[in-house]
C-alpha cells in the first residue's frame, strides 16, 4: 500500500489489487472461490471414502513460495452436489468431528496429508504450506491476518491452516470463523518437556485456563495412552534362511543353490515394536498423575494393542539381486571388454555403428583366427570345477546324466490365461518357464551377485561359445520352445529360436544333400500326368497338391506349389524393417519402393507357381493367390486391381522364371542369420546384455515371489519402453518382498491378533513375559482432554515423548450478548 | 528377401544423401517429430475389401475405385488433434491375402489399434473376421483396441451381411462397430477418431489404475483429464 505505484500497472490492472500484500489476499480468494469452498456454497460431505484427495496451487508472496491445498475425503459419488450445508450444519460438523476424533490418538494416520484432520477430526481443510520454514513472528502475523481478511471476505466454510515454524515440528495454525463463533485450532511443539506440562494434573491445569470460560466447568473427561518400547526384539526377530554365496566355493557347491533366487530380508524389518496401555476414559479426578505421585500403572490399563514400527528401507534379498543387475543398464562397455576379449573376438568399439551393420565373411574369418590363435589359452575368473556344472546345467544334454534335463515341452505362456490368477510381473516378456533362459539368466544373476561383472562376463562368453559350437556342429540349443521366434517371449529367447530355425536348416540341408531327396519333385507330378512327352527342362516341378478343381486358363489342372516360408525374423530384426519401410516416408514413390522390398516373397512364390504350372498366366497365380482379383469369364481373366498400370503383380511376374522352392535362392540364410545371432550376442555392451537377461530374471523372481506367498496383482502395463518396464517390474518385486518380509514379521509379533487391535488376556501374558514380566517406563505418553462448556466442545491433546507436541481446538462466541 | 532389402537399405541411403539438400524433406523430418504422441494403428481384413481405399480416403480425402492389390504391406502417417493434443498416426496397411499372414502378423506387435474390415457385399469377408480376430489375440498386445468396419455401404443392391449381423458380431467380440464407405466418405474420419479416443481412454485408465508406480517416469502421458468416473471393468481383449 505505502510501495511505489507503477504508473504501467495503474492502467493496466485492477485498482483494487495493487501491493503485494493485497495480491496476496486476492491470490487466495480466488483460490478460495475457485475451489467453491464459500459457505453458501459448500456441498454437503455426506458418506465418505477413506480417500483422501487434494487441490493445490502455488502462491508467492515477498519472494515466499507458499503452496495452497485444499484437502478433503473424497465424496461419494452417487451422492455427489446433493445440498448445500448452512452456516450451523457447517459449525455443529466440525465440532462433531472434533468430539468423535478424541476417540484416535495424535499419532493415528487417517491418511490425508496433513495430521492436522486427524487430530482435529477435520474432513476438509485448506492448508498455506511455506516452502521454507516460517519463522518471522512478524512475518507470520502478517500472513495469518492476510488469510484472516481473505477467509472474512469470501465467508470461507472450511478451516484455514498455515504450517508454521520448521517442518518437522508439524506445527500449524488454524482457525474457523462465522458470524458468531470462532474456532482456533493451536500447535505447540516443544524440543524439551516443560515441567508444568509433564503430567496430567499441569495438563489439565493448563487446559482450563485455556478456555476463557465465565461459567463453571463439568470435569474433565480424559483418555490416555502410554506407549512402551519393547527393547528386546530378538524374541521375535524374524529369521529367513540367508543365502550366501557358499555355492562359490568348491566343498558347498550345489547347483540346485543356483536354481534358486533368494528371497527375503537379512535384517529385522521392525524398528521399534511399541506396546500401548490404553485408557479411554476417565474423568479427571480418578486418577492422580501429579509430577510428585502418579497411580497410572499399564497393567490396570483396560487395553492393550500393540504398534509396529517397520523400518521404511529393508534390505531384500532378491530385489538386492535384481537391483545389481538393472545397475549394468547404465553400463555400455562391451561385455567382453571385462575379459579383455573384445579385440580378439573381432569385436568393436560400440561408439562405432559399425558392429550392428552385418557382418562380413572376412571379419568373421578374422574372428576365427584371433580365437584359434588366442582364446584356446583364455581363463576366465571362474574355476573350472565350478564352470563345468554350471554349463552342465545349463546345456543338460552335453552330459549323460539327466538331472537336469529340460521338460520335454516347453510352453510358452500364453496371455491371460485367466485374469483372476496370481499374476505378478506379468508384463514382462517371458521365456519358457525353467527352459534354458530362465536358468543362464537366474544363473547370470546369481554368479553377477557374487562376482560382479567378470563372472558375468565369463559365464556369457562360455554361453556363446557353447552356441557357436552347436551352430558348427548342428546341435539344437536344448531348453527352447520350438519353431520360429515366437515375439511373445523374450528377446533373448527368440535369439536362440532363430539359432535353432539355422540349425534344423543346416540338419535339413545335410539330409537333402545324403540323401536323394532332390529327385522328389519329379515325382509327385508323375501320378497321373504323362510327362514323357515333356522335355525335362519343361517338366512341372515342386507341386504340392491340385487346388481343388481348379484349372489354368489353358484347361490343365491348377497345382498348388511347394513354397518357401517367409525367412523367421526376431523382433529386433522386425523392428529395423519396420524403421527402414518408415524412413522412407509415406508418399507414393516411397510406397512402390517398399512393394518391392516386399516382393521377394511374391517373386518366390511367383516362380514356383511357374515351376508347378508350365504354361501358366498370371490370372492362373491369381486365382490361387488372391482369388478376389480374379474373375471367371474366359477361362479366367484378372480383376481390374491387377489391370492398373506399373502394378508390381505384373511386373514381378514377368520377371519371374519357372523355379520350384527348393532350388530358388534361399530366402532364410541360415549361415548368414545364425553367425548374426552369434555376432549379436557376443557383441553385446554390459547393458545389453542385461537387457537380454533381466526379463527372464524378473519373471523368475516372481515366480519366487509367488511361491512365497505374496498375493499377485492384475497389473498390465503396456506400451511403456524396456528399460522403464523393468524398473516398473523391479519396483513391483521389491514392494511384495517387502510387504511379504513385513507380514511375516508382523504375524510372528502378533500370532493371532491384530495390529492396532486390543490384545486379549492371553496375548497380553505372552507379551510381558517377553518384555521381562515389567514396562520400561514409556516412551511415549499422550493425554486428551476434552469437555462441553456453554458454548461447544473444547479439547487439548498432549504427547509428550523426547519432545512435546500439544493441540487445542478451542471455540469462543464473538459476539458479546 | 534379403537382397532386395539389402540392395533397398542402399537405395535408401542413397536418397537420403539425394534429398539432404532438398529443404522439403528436412521440413518434413522436422515436422514429424513434431507430436505428443504417436499411436500405430492396422487395418486388416480379408483381400479387396478396401483397406488401402480406407486409408487413402482418411489420409489424403481421395478415392480412387482399384488401387493396386497391396504387396505386403504399406502404411501412411496423420496427425490429428485430440484433447490439445497432437497425435501422429503410423496407419499401416496389409495385404489381405492368405500367403501374406505370417508377413503381415508380424506386425502386429506394437500396434495399439486394428480396424478389422469386412465387405458389406461379401460373405466371405464377413465369415472370415473371428479369424482375423483370433490373429490379433495371438499376435497383438494384450490392450490393443479393436474396431469392426462393414465398408462398402454405398453398395446397397450388392449387399449381403445385413447391419445387424455386423452389429451383433462385433457386441459378441466386445468391439465397436460401423459401416463405412471409402467411396462417399461415410465414417470415415469417425473410424478413426473414435479408435483414437479408445485408446486415450485405455491410456489413462491403465495409468490410474497405476499411479504410484508410474508416477515417477510416465508424466506426460496422461491425455484425459477427468478421472474414469465410469466403472468398466470389461476390456481384457
Amino acid at each position: 500500500m505505502n510501495e511505489e505505484i507503477d504508473e504501467y500497472e495503474i492502467y493496466h490492472q485492477d485498482f483494487t489489487t495493487v501491493s503485494d500484500w493485497e495480491v496476496f489476499i486476492a491470490r487466495i480468494e480466488e483460490m478460495l472461490n475457485e475451489w467453491h469452498l464459500t459457505k453458501s456454497n459448500l456441498p454437503k460431505l455426506t458418506l465418505n471414502t477413506k480417500k483422501w484427495v487434494c487441490k493445490s496451487e502455488e502462491i508467492h508472496f515477498q519472494g515466499l513460495k507458499f503452496v495452497l491445498s485444499y484437502n478433503t475425503l473424497e465424496p461419494d459419488k452417487s451422492t455427489e452436489r446433493t445440498d448445500v450445508c448452512d452456516e450451523k450444519t457447517v459449525l455443529s460438523t466440525l465440532h462433531n468431528g472434533l468430539w468423535q476424533a478424541t476417540t484416535s490418538f495424535l499419532d493415528d494416520f487417517d491418511g490425508s496429508p496433513f495430521p492436522v484432520s486427524n487430530w482435529f477430526g477435520l474432513k476438509r481443510y485448506l492448508m498455506l504450506c511455506p516452502s521454507s520454514p516460517l519463522v518471522d513472528s512478524s512475518l507470520l502475523k502478517l500472513i495469518m491476518s492476510s488469510v484472516n481478511i481473505a477467509f472474512a471476505n469470501v465467508e470461507c466454510g472450511v478451516p484455514f491452516f498455515v504450517k508454521i515454524r520448521e517442518h518437522w515440528q508439524h506445527t500449524y495454525l488454524g482457525f474457523y470463523e462465522d458470524d458468531s463463533y470462532k474456532i482456533s485450532y493451536d500447535t505447540i511443539h516443544l524440543k524439551r518437556i516443560s515441567n508444568q506440562c509433564s503430567h496430567l494434573s499441569g495438563l489439565v491445569g493448563l487446559f482450563k485456563s485455556k478456555i476463557a470460560s465465565p461459567v463453571a466447568l463439568d470435569a474433565v473427561v480424559v483418555s490416555t495412552k502410554f506407549s512402551y518400547e519393547l527393547k528386546d526384539l530378538e524374541a521375535y526377530a524374524w529369521k529367513k534362511t540367508v543365502h550366501t554365496n557358499e555355492f562359490l566355493s568348491i566343498e558347498g557347491f550345489d547347483v540346485k543353490k543356483l536354481t534358486d533366487l533368494p528371497f527375503g530380508s537379512d535384517r529385522n524389518p521392525i524398528q521399534s515394536l511399541l506396546l500401548n496401555a490404553i485408557w479411554p476414559r476417565f474423568r479427571e479426578f480418578t486418577i492422580v498423575d501429579s509430577s510428585t505421585f502418579s497411580d497410572i500403572d499399564p497393567l490396570m490399563a483396560p487395553t492393550w494393542t500393540i504398534t509396529i514400527k517397520m523400518r521404511d528401507n529393508i534390505n531384500c534379498l532378491l530385489s538386492e539381486t535384481i537391483g545389481k543387475m538393472m545397475n549394468l543398464l547404465d553400463n555400455h562397455n562391451l561385455l567382453m571388454d571385462t575379459l579383455g576379449l573384445s579385440r580378439s573376438l573381432g569385436l568393436l568399439n560400440p561408439l562405432h555403428k559399425i558392429t550392428e551393420a552385418p557382418i562380413t565373411i572376412s571379419k568373421l574369418v578374422k574372428a576365427a583366427m584371433a580365437q584359434s590363435r588366442n582364446l584356446s589359452d583364455f581363463k576366465g575368473p571362474i574355476a573350472d570345477d565350478l564352470l563345468m556344472p554350471l554349463l552342465y546345467y545349463i546345456f543338460p544334454d552335453a552330459v549323460e546324466d539327466n538331472t537336469f534335463n529340460y521338460p520335454e515341452q516347453l510352453e510358452v505362456e500364453f496371455k491371460q490365461v485367466d485374469s483372476s490368477d496370481m499374476k505378478l510381473c506379468n508384463y514382462v516378456k517371458t521365456s519358457p518357464e525353467s527352459g534354458l533362459v530362465w536358468r543362464l539368466s537366474v544363473t547370470a544373476a546369481r554368479l553377477h551377485d557374487a562376482g560382479g561383472i567378470p563372472y558375468l562376463a565369463h559365464l556369457w562368453y562360455e554361453f556363446v561359445q557353447e552356441l557357436q559350437y552347436r551352430w558348427e556342429r548342428h546341435i539344437l540349443v536344448p531348453g527352447v520352445a520350438e519353431g520360429v521366434p515366437n515375439a511373445r517371449t523374450c528377446l533373448l529367447h527368440q535369439k536362440l529360436q532363430l539359432l535353432n530355425c539355422c540349425i534344423n536348416r543346416a540338419l535339413e540341408n545335410i539330409g537333402s544333400l545324403t540323401g536323394n531327396s532332390s529327385e522328389d519333385e519329379f515325382f509327385d507330378c508323375s501320378d497321373d500326368e504323362v510327362i514323357e512327352d515333356q522335355p525335362l527342362w519343361d517338366r512341372p516341378a515342386g507341386r504340392l497338391n491340385k487346388l481343388g478343381d481348379a484349372c489354368l486358363k489353358n484347361g490343365e489342372p491348377l497345382y498348388v506349389p511347394k513354397t518357401q516360408d517367409p525367412p523367421p525374423k526376431t523382433e529386433d530384426q522386425l523392428e529395423e524393417d519396420a524403421e527402414l519401410m518408415v524412413r522412407l516416408g509415406d508418399d507414393a514413390r516411397a510406397s512402390e519402393l517398399r512393394a518391392r522390398m516386399m516382393s521377394a516373397s511374391l517373386l518366390s512364390d511367383m516362380e514356383a507357381f511357374k515351376a508347378a504350372n508350365p504354361g501358366a498366366e498370371l490370372c492362373d497365380f491369381v486365382q490361387w493367390y488372391s482369388p478376389r482379383d480374379w474373375k471367371p469369364d474366359d477361362g479366367g481373366s484378372l480383376g481390374d486391381r491387377m489391370l492398373l498400370p506399373g502394378n508390381p503383380w505384373v511386373e514381378t511376374w514377368s520377371v519371374a522364371r519357372p523355379v520350384s522352392a527348393s532350388r530358388q535362392r534361399r530366402l532364410f540364410d541360415e549361415n548368414r542369420e545364425a553367425e548374426q545371432v552369434l555376432h549379436f550376442l557376443r557383441s553385446r555392451t554390459v547393458s545389453g546384455v542385461a537387457e537380454l537377461l533381466l526379463p527372464a530374471i524378473l519373471r523368475a523372481g516372481a515366480v519366487k515371489a509367488l511361491e512365497e506367498g505374496v498375493p499377485g496383482g492384475t497389473n498390465t502395463v503396456g506400451g511403456v519402453d524396456k528399460r522403464r518396464t523393468f524398473e516398473i517390474a523391479a519396483r513391483e518385486l521389491y514392494e511384495v518382498e517387502k510387504d511379504a518380509c513385513r507380514s511375516l514379521c508382523v504375524r510372528t509379533v502378533l500370532g493371532n491378533s491384530i495390529e492396532g487391535k486390543p490384545l486379549d488376556a492371553i496375548e497380553r501374558a505372552k507379551i510381558l513375559n517377553a518384555a521381562g514380566g515389567a514396562l520400561p517406563v514409556p516412551a511415549r505418553r499422550e493425554f486428551t482432554l476434552r469437555v462441553k462448556d456453554a458454548i461447544a466442545p473444547q479439547v487439548m491433546r498432549a504427547a509428550l515423548g523426547n519432545d512435546m507436541t500439544i493441540v487445542g481446538a478451542f471455540t469462543e462466541r464473538t459476539v458479546c450478548l | 528377401m534379403e537382397t532386395i532389402y539389402e540392395n533397398s537399405n542402399e537405395k535408401i541411403n542413397n536418397n537420403e544423401d539425394e534429398m539432404t539438400g532438398d529443404s522439403k524433406w528436412i521440413q518434413k523430418d522436422a515436422a514429424d517429430q513434431n507430436f505428443d504422441y504417436m499411436f500405430k494403428l492396422l487395418i486388416i481384413g480379408n483381400s479387396s475389401v478396401g483397406k488401402t481405399s480406407f486409408l487413402f480416403r482418411y489420409a489424403d480425402d481421395s478415392f480412387t475405385s482399384a488401387f493396386v492389390s497391396t504387396v505386403g504391406i504399406d502404411f501412411k502417417v496423420k496427425t490429428v488433434f485430440r484433447h490439445d493434443k497432437r497425435v501422429k498416426l503410423q496407419i499401416w496397411d496389409t495385404a489381405g491375402q492368405e500367403r501374406y499372414r505370417t508377413i503381415t502378423t508380424a506386425y502386429y506387435r506394437g500396434a495399439m489399434g486394428f480396424i478389422l474390415m469386412y465387405d458389406i457385399t461379401n460373405e466371405e469377408s464377413f465369415n472370415s473376421v473371428q479369424d482375423w480376430v483370433t490373429q490379433i489375440k495371438t499376435y497383438s498386445w494384450d490392450n490393443a483396441q479393436v474396431i469392426l468396419v462393414g465398408n462398402k455401404c454405398d453398395m446397397e443392391e450388392e449387399r449381403v451381411v445385413s447391419a445387424e449381423r455386423g452389429r451383433q458380431l462385433a457386441e459378441q467380440l466386445g468391439v465397436e462397430f460401423y459401416e463405412t464407405s471409402a467411396k462417399e466418405n461415410i465414417n470415415v474420419k469417425t473410424v478413426f477418431e473414435r479408435l483414437v479416443d479408445i485408446i486415450c481412454d485405455k491410456m489413462s485408465e491403465s495409468l490410474d489404475s497405476e499411479p504410484a508406480m508410474l508416477a515417477g517416469g510416465a508424466r506426460g502421458q496422461r491425455l484425459t483429464e477427468q478421472p474414469q468416473g465410469n466403472s468398466n471393468p470389461n476390456c481384457n481383449c
